[in-house]
């Protein structure tokens, strides 16, 4: 009786985890794929960047999903987390360090093209950075509640 | 804690706004960004010749470009550097349209050093570098290497067969102008024998119109006794820009 009462307690915790999950995931693909497809066609960026940009895609979806899922637990920190490690990574794969380097066939001679994108990967992984220290304070905050709320009496 | 998750909160939503709102305007500008070129012209300097290429920048975008430098080096087929421009536009102001002209100048001095460039068809490299810093933040380069056909002005010098009278020999001359450039001025020319004896010395006006072949017949008096069936010709080529001299052989 008592499992069958927990079980049914954590699905009606589940659900709107699930709900929320589908419905962030959802928002952030349209956010990160429709719309920039609308504005710039894809087939335009040369095949490395087009790859690149299905694999933002993939990790923004993804980690959008997870930490809504796991949502109000210690995951959910977690995932932030690691979401905001691995952007960094991928911005300084993408920015090859912050060079950017492209080859643009011409007729007379091919055009070598270099923008020093160092500035903006800067700033992107600033952007992160501030994102980890948001989400350990948010771990924080979650470790003391957990922690006031377990050293608290019962009540009679 | 909560208001300082809240405060990192607000801090990485206003930096994302302004990274995006400005990586969208300035993609934006840079598709705005229209680029011309004039057609290129020679000009005659007192030393060699001058390659104008205008070009026109229209900054119709949101952002200034700044520190615009356009390299040019041309080099020759051996790798010898002949000639290096810069132009420099400093600041290219949002809204606003530049025209300027990037000049190259070639000295032909430099191309007599290489006396090969002017008996040899050959080509020279050319090769274009521009920088510029785009919004003051992002530093742009764009190179470019092509290859330019040089036509070799006395392409195929060469002397036909001597015809010899009693107190005079008359030499065939051909050769063919690849240029871009007529060639005006005298030509002068010593035939010795095969044991370097002076057989003959002689001149003549010279005109020989750009991409044109040049055939003529130089009659001149001479020791007929000392001609023998082979030697050479000691050429002195004199125009307004250049002076030259080369030895041909003639059997």
């Amino acid at each position: 009786m008592i499992e069958k009462r927990s079980k049914k307690g954590i699905v009606r915790r589940l659900i709107p985890n699930v709900l929320k999950a589908i419905l962030w995931g959802t928002i952030t693909f349209l956010f990160v794929y429709y719309l920039p497809m609308l504005l710039y066609p894809m087939e335009l960026l040369p095949l490395d960047y087009s790859q690149f940009f299905y694999l933002f895609v993939g990790i923004t979806v993804f980690f959008a999903v997870v930490t809504k899922l796991f949502s109000g637990t210690i995951l959910e920190h977690a995932f932030s987390m690691a979401r905001a490690l691995v952007m960094i990574i991928y911005f300084i794969a993408v920015f090859h360090g912050g060079i950017i380097r492209f080859t643009m066939p011409m007729e007379e001679a091919p055009v070598n093209l270099v923008a020093d994108l160092t500035a903006i990967l800067a700033i992107l992984i600033l952007v992160n950075l501030l994102g980890i220290a948001k989400s350990m304070l948010q771990v924080t905050e979650f470790l003391a509640k957990k922690t006031e709320s377990s050293q608290l009496p019962e009540p009679q | 804690m909560k208001p300082a998750i809240r405060a990192l909160g607000i801090a990485t939503i206003m930096i994302w706004i302004i990274l995006i709102v400005f990586l969208v305007t300035a993609l934006y500008s840079v598709m705005k960004l229209g680029i011309g070129f004039g057609e290129p012209q020679f000009f005659p300097s007192s030393t060699g010749v001058v390659l104008s290429l205008p070009f026109s920048l229209n900054n119709s975008g949101y952002y200034d470009i700044s520190k615009l430098n356009i390299t040019t080096s041309i080099t020759d087929s051996n790798g010898t550097t002949l000639s290096t421009s810069d132009t420099f536009v400093p600041l290219v102001s949002k809204g606003s349209n530049v025209e300027a002209a990037h000049n190259i100048t070639i000295e032909l001095s430099d191309v007599m050093e290489s006396i090969g460039l002017l008996f040899n068809d050959s080509f020279f490299m050319f090769d274009t570098f521009v920088s510029l810093n785009f919004a003051h933040l992002v530093p742009v380069q764009l190179s470019m290497n092509m290859t330019v056909p040089w036509g070799a002005p006395f392409h195929d010098l060469s002397v036909g067969e001597i015809q010899s009278n009693n107190d005079s020999i008359v030499v065939p001359l051909s050769f063919e102008n690849h240029s871009f450039f007529d060639i005006t001025g005298t030509i002068e020319l010593e035939v010795y024998n095969d044991v370097n004896e002076l057989v003959a010395t002689g001149e003549s006006s010279l005109d020989a119109p750009s991409q044109q072949p040049y055939e003529g017949q130089i009659d001149m008096p001479a020791d007929i006794s000392k001609l023998t069936e082979s030697g050479r010709v000691h050429f002195i080529f004199v125009t307004p820009i250049f002076a030259v001299e080369q030895w041909v052989p003639y059997d």
